[in-house]
């Protein structure tokens, strides 16, 4: 499997690509000389992959001077060498800790599931370790089908949990719904250009996503009319 | 404890990520999420009504210029 | 074949299943806390010192 060189690639293809070439070329020859890749992404397989994921402490492209990759960037190659299978990933997502009584549980206690908030207090919530969560989401925004992606990020809206993100110059705080957001809105991210996304509106159009509706439910009129009011005030 | 020592991380640029250890923090950031959501939500609302007076006034001009051949 | 090693290429790495990523999961959540304890008894142990 010659990943890195384009001719003879032999392995498997997203969208009709070698998945490699997701990243631009400078980042990937970044990627292979860094220490991280050489020294900790050396056979991982996906499970033994979520050793590193365990340890990330942050999520980020390169940074410093000289553009060296963070050890999310480089899991994140590695995923895209692996092209691991849909459920590998979902359970990367949506991993939860609760052994027995797969079904009910997570939803009694009110988190995870589509729909619900997720509070960072709740026992046996969805993606427990957070920036392996951000990692699979990360690589489904590149890998995956438009209505794949739109379905399967969007519930992870709901999770406010904190991530430090870094930057070129040092570090920055978001939350996991907002790097979702970014991941569904932005054009680069991560030191990677995101390949064009068609619109949730377009998607609807043509029937094939349904209207998303906010967990926020209800609330939104309240909240709507707060925020205008504090805009009248301070305007 | 880094895996690459010579970053030599300052402590103090390196942004909290813990998150809410008690339910007053987690009502902090749970309305935090709100108005991030709310944002969203609204974004959302903006580019379909964009969408429609786009699709409107398309539809207003096509109108104008079958009247003008008449 | 080198240049392969060098670039974490092996083609020998045997693919994990989901159950084999859950069961990963499950043991370095477990790891996890039992780390996160050993830190506050650590921690216990430190301000009994210290009172004495």
């Amino acid at each position: 499997t010659a990943l890195l060189d384009d001719r003879g690639y032999s392995g498997l293809l997203i969208r009709g690509q070698n998945p490699a070439l997701l990243f631009e070329k400078a980042v990937r020859d970044r990627i292979t000389e860094s220490y991280y890749w050489k020294e900790q992404c050396f056979g991982l397989n996906a499970a033994t992959l979520c050793d590193r994921a365990a340890e990330l402490t942050a999520i980020g492209g390169t940074y410093g001077g000289v553009g060296k990759p963070t050890p999310f960037l480089c899991l994140a190659f590695k995923l895209l060498q692996l092209v691991p299978q849909r459920e590998v990933i979902l359970e990367y997502l949506n991993f939860h800790g609760e052994d027995g009584g797969e079904d009910g549980d997570a939803d009694a206690a009110g988190n995870g599931e589509s729909g619900a908030v997720q509070n960072p207090q709740a026992l046996g919530k969805r993606g427990e370790f957070k920036y392996l969560r951000a990692l699979a989401a990360f690589y489904i925004r590149l890998a995956w089908e438009p209505v794949d992606i739109y379905t399967t990020l969007e519930p992870l809206l709901a999770d406010f949990r904190k991530l430090r993100r870094r930057t070129r110059e040092g570090f920055a705080l978001t939350y996991v719904d907002q790097f979702v957001d970014d991941l569904l809105t932005k054009d680069r991210i991560c030191a990677t250009s995101l390949w064009k996304l068609p619109s949730r509106a377009n998607l609807e159009d043509l029937e094939m996503l349904e209207p998303r509706v906010s967990p926020l439910g209800d609330e939104v009129e309240e909240l709507d009319r707060e925020d205008e009011m504090e805009e009248e005030s301070d305007g | 404890k880094h895996w690459d020592e010579e970053d030599n991380i300052d402590e103090a640029e390196f942004v909290d990520d813990a998150d809410a250890a008690t339910p007053e923090s987690a009502a902090a950031e749970l309305a935090a999420w709100k108005l991030r959501e709310l944002r969203r939500v609204k974004r959302e609302r903006a580019a379909i009504e964009e969408a429609e007076a786009e699709r409107a006034e398309v539809e207003r001009r096509r109108n104008l210029s079958a009247a003008e051949r008449e | 074949k080198q240049h392969l090693v060098n670039t974490g290429q092996t083609g020998e790495v045997k693919r994990a299943s989901v159950e084999e990523v859950h069961q990963r999961l499950l043991w370095l959540k477990r790891k996890r806390e039992e780390e996160s304890t050993e830190q506050v008894i650590d921690l216990e142990a430190r301000l009994e010192v210290s009172k004495e």
